[in-house]
């Protein structure tokens, strides 16, 4: 198992739980961790996240320093957690300018639409990131930084569909999907109330595309982990429509703001974890892994406890407490089942090996 | 007449391999079944019929082989090289030294892959 990998990997892992634990504290449940540390919950979620994809993208170029990228992030995201968020903005911009000149070295050796556009997405983590060190206002800040997330997803599911035969017009439809995201993020820089009409229209433009003409409608009728990824992207593509129309009824709906935020940021990027980290984590430890269905059982726990988040939590604040705390619990138990399934090391080399043809 | 060579024994017929196979003709179906058993894990089909993999040579017992990936994003590369190597010396048994390296010219297109993949994808 390779170390450096695995050290990030775990600093990742434990800022990203650390974030939740800010997430908890916010909706007031105690968790027992400093109050204003962990409040920085929204920029140690997307740091974290940004060292994982960083350290994807590092392993697929391959060469030591490529490492630097989760690297930056992680000590970012570290010094945000040490309570030093000056620091923490300077090396969450460094790993985010990082991300993009290694993702532009990576367009260098695969010019295509989907590595331009991971390009495009990296490139949006660095403007959230500088918004955030200029201190501007969250949602513009948080548009920015999902844009990077979305964008990331987005990418890499354009590329999984050259697999199938494309529909006509699909391409054109994604760009104009794409286009009305970041024109949404550029927007809410000049007025957040604009903005966000049309970046929440962006994002249900987005949700539909991938809803339509992603891969996962084919995988869903595999078996074992293609499936159960599947799953997970179908789901997440629902919740992130659900999203996008909270963007759209914010300027009106104030109480929107949960479900803006959580729609996307659980039912969308946390269930696309849910759906590739099977897959990714013992790709990037080196270490073999065997499919279990228990991987199902967190995927259903995320998306019921967001329902009744954002549901029947939109009227109660104990049960949006509630709802918050399963959210983590969810989190937590498909942390335990992936470590479950590496333990259960299979004959084949990754966990589709061992559920399809 | 040569000797039988352990590994091709009880393999049939070779069938046209979609990759540049050179060496001993006889190795070929065992290369072509090691490989075929490689997941990539993300299509959730093997490297062969995704026509994931260009080119094999045989030099004596040495084996290379040329694989690519359908994007220079997607860390799974590592996985699948592993996988190969691990693959193939199962096949063809002690004696074999095997590389698998990854190039990206010329580049993956949904043309390199199998019959049975297009079905499967949808596209027959």
């Amino acid at each position: 198992m390779p170390r450096g990998r695995s050290l990030l990997l775990a600093l990742a892992g434990g800022c990203l739980f650390a974030g939740v634990a800010g997430g908890l504290l916010r909706l007031g449940v105690p968790v027992g961790i400093g109050v204003a540390r962990a409040l920085a919950h929204g920029a140690l979620m997307i740091g974290s996240l940004g060292c994982v994809i960083g350290l994807e993208r590092a392993v697929a170029f391959g060469g030591a320093p490529a490492l630097a990228v989760p690297l930056a992030a992680a000590l970012g995201t570290l010094a945000l957690l040490a309570g030093w968020p000056a620091g923490a903005g300077v090396l969450l911009l460094v790993a985010s300018g990082l991300l993009v000149a290694l993702s532009t070295a990576i367009v260098r050796r695969q010019a295509a639409p989907h590595t331009v556009l991971l390009t495009l997405a990296a490139g949006g983590w660095v403007v959230g990131n500088a918004l955030f060190v200029a201190a501007a206002p969250a949602m513009v800040v948080v548009a920015w930084w999902f844009a990077f997330l979305v964008l990331t997803v987005a990418a890499e599911r354009l590329e999984l569909t050259r697999l199938m035969p494309r529909r006509r017009g699909a391409g054109v439809l994604f760009a104009v999907a794409a286009a009305l995201l970041l024109a949404g993020a550029i927007l809410t820089i000049a007025s957040e109330r604009d903005g966000s009409v049309v970046y929440g229209g962006g994002l249900v433009a987005m949700s539909l595309w991938l809803a339509t003409f992603d891969l996962a409608r084919r995988t869903l009728r595999t078996e074992g982990f293609a499936r159960y990824s599947a799953c997970a992207l179908i789901a997440g593509y629902a919740w992130l429509a659900i999203g996008g129309l909270a963007w759209i009824a914010l300027p009106w709906v104030a109480a929107a703001r949960d479900t803006a935020l959580h729609a996307v940021a659980l039912g969308f990027v946390v269930s696309m974890i849910f759906a590739h980290a099977p897959l990714m984590v013992p790709v990037i430890l080196r270490m073999r892994m065997r499919y279990t269905p228990a991987v199902y059982l967190p995927l259903g726990l995320l998306h019921a406890s967001l329902a009744l988040r954002l549901g029947a939590g939109a009227f109660d604040a104990h049960l949006r407490q509630w709802g918050g705390v399963l959210n983590a619990a969810a989190m937590i138990l498909f942390a335990l089942t992936v470590a479950y399934g590496a333990r259960q090391k299979g004959p084949a080399g990754n966990p589709a090996a061992n559920s399809t043809r | 007449m040569t000797p039988a060579n352990p590994a091709t024994e009880g393999v049939s017929a070779p069938v046209p391999p979609p990759f540049t196979f050179r060496g001993d003709a006889a190795l070929c179906p065992v290369v072509t079944r090691a490989l075929g058993r490689v997941i990539d894990p993300e299509m959730a089909l093997n490297i062969v019929d995704l026509g994931l993999v260009h080119d094999v040579s045989v030099e004596g017992q040495a084996v290379s082989v040329a694989l690519t990936l359908t994007s220079a994003a997607c860390p799974v590369g590592e996985l699948i090289v592993d996988d190969a190597t691990r693959a193939l010396l199962a096949a063809l048994g002690d004696g074999y030294a095997v590389s698998v390296s990854i190039v990206w010219d010329p580049p993956w297109t949904p043309a390199r892959m199998s019959p049975k993949a297009c079905v499967i994808m949808g596209w027959l």
